[in-house]
């Protein structure tokens, strides 16, 4: 049944990049890095420009900076990129049997069954033509029996390019490829597989999986190995459900101060918990995340009664900081997460909630919903970007 | 000690006293009756020290004394004994226990009756009103569905007893749903509150018998509810009451009037069509028609249906949790019900159209926030 599957990956070039040069075509042809500006900012996306000088996405801004002191540096548009990416998905909705995005610029389509493989390739083409016309973004694509090794074609194609992996020829196409260009192959894994004398992913398909299992664990092991030899059998699915929404920050200037911190918090959670009601849902998990300035990282989470409502969630969210702080050290990062979600709406409290505090709420969300999220905020918070 | 006894009568006490036993114990000895022998009367007291019940069975006596039994394998045993006399003989050196039926012997190792921890004395009480058993028994019917689970609010979990001398008024509420109901004509010279555990008051509702009287006495630790020869004793919640009087709000400007029976049916099934966990329903209500509607969106289920009713007041929309709706019209009695609404973040009240004679039922439902 998996035989005969074509999965054609979408992936956009460079694409906070790509919008920014759509934005203002005099970043055409220039070192373009997009990312925190200040202390502690990384690098988000960068230009192809940018990429010749070695500058790398995660990067530190400092870094990227040294590599390429003429980069122009962008702080980003969160809302602009994903506005792009609405567009893209729109078009691709609008032709493809069945789709999914991966991320905010990758898509995968399932094209299994559309015609004879000629036909899906030529229908492939057709439509990056037609997303880069309307678009205006470069993009690359791969077209496969799978996701992954669409997704390795799509990234062998790069940039701007198009490239198919004939049917019975990934191992061909993957044999001669360096392992960490295997999504899922990081850093460490390469390090450990370089000591291991291993750098093509032919000679990674050699190893038997019982070896992979012993150095690298039972699950990642038989993922090596089914990698290596081009073998992937998750499905496209079109849905996704959020299974939780999160929020952190890393500071620009480590702190200690708890009131400065709790703040922050309060900032974090009434944002979320704007997000959470806007999406008519609930949470019943709430998380807080905590990481000292030496990378010490605590977390702690609490089973709560299905709640989106900001008075409980902070309180909940005090109290589990309360419990994490206990190095009087600095922070340098804080974030929170909500899970557990189902829809529904806040269900009120006779005690705890008055008629004013959820007219408040009610309020602060339709100046919300009407000015952008950071339109209003709670005083205590409202230093904070 | 040594009695004998109609195993019939017997287990009937048993089974009665046995609910105070708690699934888990502090003491061991917990585990047992006590069982304490004067003359004929047999006292048999169970507890978990937050809620005892203390009753009594004629015996054919023959020698007094005092032991603990263990409750399970004496309930069992009686229970699968056809109704007969039995005979109970119990070793004052070790408190060995052998129980004779007309089938055999069946001996049990006891435990020292003076080791069991001391029961509350109804004597201690300085405060007593009487009540009919059967306003009680509706009294607890009617609140009890409506405490809490959540022990971060220990005073919700039980029902608020307010006593005011001749009338006493229940509370319960789970911050989500409040029940107050008032017992009038009842019989008494004090004025008092106090909290009852819910587990007492389920257990009350499963032993009071019908017809007669109970005496509820009091002291500002225990409770005391006595009627024929049995005592149920609980300690009660010592936690401040939320003052329910002022989330009940006055001036509720939109009346709506309906079929209780007919309003439920279709809860029932709508709620079919809501969120399995929040079961969100939203009511819609304008003139003499109300739109019942839900829906799940992780599964595509939707529901509407539109009701008659009779209703005085602005068009208005309102969402509440269908469980709920359903749990109160199910325990209102009468044919129709009034449903007083003011906005939709303000809480709903749910009256019965016709109280019954010598009480009163007040029902209060806060509404879910209306989603975008």
């Amino acid at each position: 049944m998996f035989e005969n599957k074509a999965i054609l990956h979408v992936d956009l070039d460079a694409f906070f990049a790509s919008v920014e040069v759509l934005r203002d075509s005099r970043l055409k042809g220039k070192p373009l890095i997009i990312g925190g500006t200040k202390g502690r900012g990384v690098v988000a996306s960068c230009s192809y420009e940018a990429r010749h000088f070695g500058v790398r996405s995660a990067m530190p801004m400092k870094m990227a900076l040294n590599l390429c002191p003429d980069a122009i540096v962008v702080r980003g548009d969160m809302e602009e990129y994903s506005k792009q990416s609405k567009i893209i998905k729109e078009i691709i909705a609008s032709e493809a049997p069945l789709f999914e995005q991966a991320s905010i610029d990758e898509f995968n389509l399932d094209l299994t069954g559309m015609d004879k493989y000629f036909g899906c390739w030529k229908w492939s083409q057709e439509m990056r033509e037609r997303l880069i016309k309307e678009s205006g973004l470069p993009m690359s694509m791969g077209l496969s029996i799978n996701k992954l090794v669409s997704k390795i074609g799509a990234s062998f194609a790069k940039p701007n390019g198009k490239y198919k992996v004939d049917d019975g020829s990934e191992k061909a196409f993957l044999a001669p490829m360096p392992v960490g260009k295997i999504p899922g192959i990081g850093k460490q894994t390469d390090r450990k597989l370089r000591l291991m004398g291993v750098r093509k992913v032919k000679t990674l398909s050699e190893i038997p999986v019982k070896l992979l299992q012993r150095e690298f664990g039972a699950k990642p092991g038989i993922s090596l190995h089914r990698k290596s030899h081009g073998i992937d059998n998750s499905p496209v699915v079109p849905f996704h459900h959020q299974k939780s929404m999160s929020k952190e920050r890393t500071f620009q200037m480590d702190t200690i101060d708890v009131q400065n911190l709790k703040d922050r918090l309060t900032k974090m959670v009434t944002q979320l918990a704007f997000e959470l009601r806007k999406k008519n849902k609930l949470t019943s998990t709430i998380a807080v995340k905590l990481r000292y300035t030496d990378f010490d990282t605590h977390t702690q989470q609490r089973r709560i009664p299905f709640t989106s409502n900001d008075r409980e969630l902070i309180r909940h969210s005090h109290e589990l900081f309360d419990k994490l702080f206990q190095r009087r050290i600095m922070v340098r990062l804080l974030g929170v997460t909500f899970s557990n979600m189902v829809n529904g709406n806040y269900q009120i409290d006779l005690f705890n909630d008055t008629e004013e505090e959820i007219n408040l709420l009610n309020a602060m969300d339709e100046i919300r919903k009407r000015f952008g999220a950071g339109a209003v905020s709670r005083a205590s918070s409202v230093s904070f970007k | 000690m040594q009695f004998s006894v109609q195993s019939v009568d017997f287990l009937k006490k048993l089974n009665m006293a046995s609910g105070a036993i708690g699934s888990v114990n502090v003491l061991p000895i917990l585990e047992d009756f006590l069982f304490d022998l004067k003359g004929n009367e047999l006292t048999i007291t169970a507890s978990d020290l937050e809620t005892s019940i203390v009753t009594k069975v004629d015996v054919q006596g023959e020698e007094d004394g005092k032991v603990a039994v263990p409750a399970k394998i004496l309930l069992e045993t009686m229970k699968a004994l056809p109704g007969q006399p039995i005979k109970f003989l119990v070793d004052k050196e070790n408190f060995g226990i052998q129980l004779q039926s007309s089938y055999g012997k069946y001996k049990l190792a006891g435990e020292d009756g003076d080791d069991f921890p001391e029961i509350p004395a109804e004597a201690n009480a300085e405060d007593r009103v009487t009540v009919a058993t059967q306003g009680l028994s509706n009294a607890i019917a009617n609140t009890i569905f409506a405490t809490s689970n959540d022990e971060l609010r220990p005073a919700m979990t039980g029902v608020y007893f307010q006593i005011d001398f001749n009338k006493i008024i229940f509370v319960a509420t789970d911050a989500h749903k409040l029940v107050k109901f008032t017992l009038n004509e009842t019989k008494g010279e004090v004025s008092s509150t106090f909290i009852v555990p819910k587990k007492a008051l389920n257990l009350l509702k499963n032993i009071l018998p019908s017809g007669d009287e109970v005496t509820i006495s009091f002291n500002s630790v225990n409770v005391f509810f006595s009627f024929g020869d049995t005592l149920l004793v609980s300690r009660q919640i010592d936690q401040r009451y939320p003052d329910y009087n002022a989330v009940i709000p006055v001036n509720n400007p939109n009346l709506l009037t309906a079929n209780r029976q007919d309003l439920q049916n279709s809860m029932k099934r709508i709620a079919i069509y809501a969120n399995k966990t929040t079961n969100q329903v939203v009511l819609n209500v304008a003139e003499n028609s109300l739109t019942v509607s839900a829906q799940d969106l992780d599964f595509s289920n939707e529901a509407t249906e539109q009701l008659p009713c009779t209703y005085n007041g602005d068009p208005l929309q309102i969402a509440f949790n269908a469980k709920f709706l359903v749990e109160m019209l199910g325990i209102l009695e009468s044919d129709e019900i009034k449903l007083e609404l003011s906005t939709p973040s303000r809480a709903g009240i749910l009256l019965p159209s016709e109280q019954q004679d010598g009480q009163d039922i007040l029902m209060l439902v806060m509404p879910v926030m209306l989603g975008s």
